[in-house]
């Protein structure tokens, strides 16, 4: 098999034939092109082989001074941070303020306010390269840097989801009150913010965003209203028995779906009973579970119809809520299982009082085994 | 000229077009891996730090079909079981093991019998017995009569608890860190469903307790060639297509699923050999069918680890059972090309994977013959040959290299200079022997499905070539 070098051989040039010619010429720029790659491979390892020494060099100087100040022991002479050590520097200190509580975070805060970095997170969150920005907004979070606040609410409009969720949580950090007015109407719009990070975020900012989202909640779009409503959820908002009963009485399947999962009144009883015949078996899901919340003695019987539910996630989560129910004991449930005529209804009740049972015996690990596929 | 002249020109020209289109495709999707992998890089950082779930990540129910496998089985488990992720479950599935699979199971994590209300949602051969862990309460094993791989993950998600499943193979080593890696798609975009991770080849490396604790390079070629042919495959191959939701396959070693999405197009078919490719496939016609807004994504991250075929048999076979597996893909769902709504997907995806992968080793192997048996009988000169073979290796060891500096881009995983030099030279032999040998394995591959043989579990003659520290 000829070699492709054999190609360019004395006496073997471009062909003659056109087409033969625009072949040759294409694997000549293959060959080129490859040439490139290989070049560009080796430039690329061996900047990365200077990055890693870069910063071996920074963390070998700087991690000793960062530990100190962690342990209360701030140097009173800081040495200069080299231009070269900015980035891996910031790093450092992002890492370990992750980790961090308290007066720890403080003397870090000191740390990099001596140094300057404060200022220059500010001037590199108007930079245009994406890392700076996203180390930026994380040092100026830690920091509390209210100089930032215009910089950082001007991220979270931008449509890159990684870099305005963690501006938004800058401005988490730096002000919740204010975070929490200014920008919770942006949680419930912006689909493409995960809510989990969301959520995750917003911890810090609790109370502030159940007030605005509870003020907010009767004016929203059904279409927003789910969204509205798992935010709240994740945050434990107790939203007014008024503002759920809209939204159970609600024509969308999945806002009557996300009122039910934080329905958490006896006020809302009847209304939840109600809805134990829905149609949409996703609803007859979230009302068992609910009933299993803020059910009464009255409420077995209608948990018992639902043993013999069509869907297998109603059936469960029915047994389920009757397994909660405070007066009912397992020689209760026993029994219950007993008088059930309905195969698939006693079968149901049978795993979950098994499940129950495996959940009190020795576990090896915590892992929880909540359902929540539905 | 005469009409014998005029067919060999024709050839000549169709093979040589042929071969520079292919090539030019996948430097295409190249290019669309680069920004995505470009962006990725900028956000390393995060990635480092302490991570908090807030409880809203979506819990995954782990599918493990096993066949066969005690002696690896325990392990996989136990590694399965201490993956970082807010909440999963794993359920194994014994697909009627004629070996001692299920004994060891039941020994090493406690199983009991347990009374479970069996969800019937989608066919798959009946259960024998559902076990849970005494030991660990998110480990539960389904015992069944045999049924093949796609038939075990549909018992899997007929037992699955969680709206996310993630099929993998039982002999995967997974990263401690993988669920929350490839479900990050989940969490930013509702309408995702289905994502998968990049494999990379274990041999060669060093494994403990289940995970990968230093990453090596194999010294048995065969294995050398499939590190840089993975390269390829995962990092502009199927990232590329990803790009633009042009995705056909995920990896059956690891993937991660919306459960109602593949309930609604009825599970796996257990009548494929390529049940991973099919389905995918089949999601992509159905939803589209449906008008319904869906997006199946790839993430660059090495998240799961195998062990590649040390030996010529095996490859073969597998290589073979691969090209089979693609043709029943594309032929059970033709529907898909260039359909009303079809999309990326239906409009270029599809027609790329037909042209190229699908008939691609007919075109390649009859090129590659029709060449050296024209230039032996004089057709055609040793100009018109050596072009042929310049272009078509040339291209194809261009193709590798890009393979290798995305890697060296992104995750540069091989951290010494002997790796890369090894990597390099790999990027110009595989061209020169291993590539057409693959190309015939696919040809016959593609035959042995025109002649409709029956499908089963493939076999892996398993090497031990990844050192499993206790």
């Amino acid at each position: 098999m000829p070699l492709p070098t054999l190609a360019l051989a004395p006496g073997f040039g471009p062909p003659s034939d056109p087409i033969l010619a625009a072949a040759f010429w294409t694997g000549i720029a293959a060959l080129l092109l490859t040439l490139l790659l290989g070049l560009q491979i080796v430039r690329l390892r061996i900047s990365l082989r200077a990055r890693e020494r870069r910063r071996a060099r920074t963390l070998a100087r700087w991690r000793p001074v960062l530990n100190a100040a962690i342990a209360g022991d701030s140097p009173q002479e800081l040495p200069r941070l080299l231009a070269s050590e900015r980035l891996h520097f910031i790093k450092l200190w992002v890492h370990l303020q992750s980790s961090l509580r308290g007066e720890a975070g403080a003397a870090l805060n000191a740390i990099a306010c001596r140094l300057g970095l404060d200022a220059e997170a500010r001037t590199m969150l108007g930079r245009r390269a994406r890392t700076e920005r996203l180390l930026a907004a994380l040092m100026l979070g830690h920091l509390g840097d209210r100089e930032a606040w215009p910089q950082l609410l001007r991220l979270t409009g931008l449509d890159d989801p990684t870099l305005s969720l963690t501006a938004l949580w800058a401005l988490v950090r730096i002000d919740p009150q204010a975070a929490a007015e200014y920008l919770t109407p942006l949680f419930v719009e912006r689909e493409d913010w995960a809510m989990s990070h969301v959520a995750g975020i917003l911890q810090q900012a609790g109370t502030p965003v159940a007030a605005v989202l509870a003020g907010m909640l009767p004016r929203l779009n059904p279409d927003r209203l789910p969204r509205a409503l798992r935010i709240a959820e994740a945050l434990w908002v107790e939203l007014p028995a008024a503002t759920l009963a809209a939204a159970l009485a609600n024509e969308s399947i999945a806002v009557v779906t996300a009122a039910l999962r934080i329905v958490n009144t006896p006020l809302l009883r009847d209304r939840v009973r109600a809805l134990l015949a829905h149609a949409d078996w996703q609803v007859r899901v979230q009302a068992a579970k609910a009933l299993g919340r803020i059910g009464d003695r009255t409420d077995v019987e209608r948990l018992v119809a639902l043993l013999a539910d069509r869907e297998w996630w109603v059936r469960y989560r029915a047994a389920q809520a009757l397994a909660e129910l405070p007066w009912l004991k397992r020689a209760d449930l026993d029994a219950l299982r007993a008088s059930l005529e309905d195969r698939y209804a006693a079968d149901m009740l049978a795993q979950v009082v098994a499940e129950q049972d495996a959940a009190n015996a020795k576990q090896e690990t915590p892992a929880g085994t909540a359902m929540v596929d539905a | 000229m005469n009409t014998h002249h005029l067919l060999i020109q024709f050839v000549t020209w169709f093979v040589l077009c042929y071969f520079i289109l292919l090539n030019g495709g996948y430097l295409l999707l190249n290019l669309l891996s680069l920004r995505t992998l470009h962006r990725k890089g900028q956000e390393d950082m995060l990635d480092d730090l302490p991570r908090a779930y807030s409880g809203l990540e979506p819990p995954v129910s782990i599918l493990v079909p096993a066949y066969n496998e005690e002696a690896t089985i325990a392990a996989s488990v136990r590694s399965m079981l201490q993956l970082t992720y807010s909440e999963y479950e794993v359920v194994v599935v014994n697909d009627g093991s004629k070996d001692g699979t299920l004994d060891v199971l039941k020994r090493e994590f406690g199983l009991l019998p347990f009374p479970e209300a069996y969800r019937r949602q989608i066919p798959a051969k009946e259960i024998r017995a559902i076990y849970r862990s005494t030991r660990f309460q998110n480990l539960r094993v389904i015992d069944k009569f045999n049924g093949g791989k796609a038939d075990s993950l549909n018992a899997g998600i007929n037992a699955a608890r969680y709206p996310l499943f993630c099929g993998v193979d039982a002999d995967s080593v997974l990263q401690r860190d993988s669920l929350e890696r490839v479900t990050q798609p989940f969490l930013r975009d509702p309408t995702v469903v289905a994502t998968g991770g990049t494999i990379r080849i274990a041999n060669g490396c060093e494994v403990s307790g289940g995970f990968l604790t230093r990453v090596g390079l194999p010294r048995n070629p065969w294995a050398l060639f499939q590190v840089v042919e993975y390269l390829r495959a995962f990092l502009f191959g199927r990232l590329g297509w990803s790009a633009v939701n042009g995705m056909l396959i995920i990896s059956g070693a690891f993937g991660v699923f919306r459960k109602d999405a593949v309930v609604s197009v009825g599970g796996y078919r257990p009548d494929t050999i390529g049940e991973d490719m099919e389905l995918i496939v089949r999601l992509h016609r159905l939803l589209r069918e449906r008008r319904q807004p869906y997006r199946i994504e790839f993430v660059p991250d090495p998240v799961c680890w195998t062990e590649a075929p040390e030996d010529f048999k095996t490859l073969k076979n597998q290589r073979i059972r691969w090209q089979r597996g693609l043709a029943e893909s594309l032929n059970a769902n033709w529907g898909l090309m260039f359909s009303k709504n079809g999309g990326v997907p239906g409009w270029l995806a599809f027609p790329f994977m037909l042209l190229f992968e699908w008939l691609g080793p007919l075109v390649e192997v009859g090129g590659y013959l029709f060449m050296i048996v024209s230039f032996l009988l004089g057709a055609i000169s040793w100009q018109a040959f050596s072009t042929f073979m310049f272009v078509a290796i040339g291209l194809g060891i261009l193709l590798s290299a890009s393979g290798l500096l995305l890697e060296e881009m992104s995750f540069h995983i091989y951290p010494h200079g002997k790796q890369l030099l090894a990597l390099g030279v790999v990027v110009l032999v595989e061209n020169l022997g291993y590539r057409q040998l693959n190309t015939w394995w696919r040809l016959v591959g593609l035959f042995r499905w025109a002649m409709q043989k029956e499908a089963t579990w493939g076999t892996m003659a398993r090497k031990g070539s990844f050192a499993d520290k206790p």
